[in-house]
């Protein structure tokens, strides 16, 4: 199945669009979607720096929500990813 | 309404000082309290000559809502508060975050402006890239959402 991620701050770094398209298996989770993100920065994006981020962001689902590593994705559903913030 | 929040994008707009005291003035306060934030030049011995705000507005609004309502509520119920952000590429000078709050006492004032301006920085889903003088850039670490028991 496909997800479909919204970037954003340092995530930015992983595509030039908007959204990350994410072929996982079906009935994944986002635990294994930070899995799968692991693998994609370690083969494409070693020197960026982004190491720590699958472990380190969140996931907002489409209502803005924070969703657990359990959440059950569904095909072409679209979710956030939230790096570590900081503004002010 | 007691509550102003907004996102202001920097291309085309900038957040007024004038606004804020406007918005929060009423005979009712004896204290008015603001805090403004602005882009530094300088962070860890780096020129710094702007920082590009990213936010994602939803989420953000809504926790600008929530962290407001917690303040009036834990300090005073009768508060006014302007609060507003940044989005897109500011120099260095810009108005990054500008918060306001007019109550009947300077404690609960300065205790609100305190408040929201903290909360904002651990709830509200803002990034900072940084741009120096020597053309880099740089996204700045942050503080995670992930739910702590979850990080290995």
């Amino acid at each position: 199945m496909e997800i479909q991620i919204k970037l954003y701050g340092s995530s930015k770094m992983l595509s030039e669009n908007d959204t990350l398209h994410v072929e996982l298996p079906e009935n994944s989770n986002i635990g294994q979607l930070r899995n799968s993100l692991k693998k994609l920065i370690n083969a494409r994006y070693s020197k960026n720096n982004l190491g720590n981020l699958p472990n380190s962001a969140a996931f907002f689902s489409e209502k803005n929500e924070i969703i657990n590593d359990n959440y059950k994705l569904k095909n072409k559903e679209l979710i956030s990813i939230i790096p570590p913030i900081g503004g002010g | 309404m007691s509550i102003h929040t907004a996102l202001v994008k920097t291309e085309g707009q900038k957040i007024s000082l004038e606004n804020a005291k406007k918005f929060i003035y009423s005979g009712d306060h004896g204290a008015e309290s603001i805090f403004i934030g602005r882009v530094r030049n300088e962070n860890s011995g780096k020129k710094v000559t702007a920082v590009t705000y990213d936010a994602h507005d939803q989420a953000v609004i809504k926790s600008f809502k929530l962290i407001c309502n917690e303040a009036k509520n834990k300090f005073d119920n009768n508060a006014k508060i302007f609060l507003e952000h940044a989005t897109g590429y500011a120099p260095v000078g810009e108005i990054s975050i500008l918060i306001a709050v007019g109550s009947g006492h300077r404690d609960e004032a300065f205790k609100i402006c305190r408040y929201i301006l903290e909360e904002v920085k651990h709830q509200s889903p803002i990034w900072k890239k940084e741009h120096y003088a020597d053309g880099k850039e740089e996204w700045l670490p942050g503080h995670s959402l992930r739910p702590k028991k979850e990080i290995k």
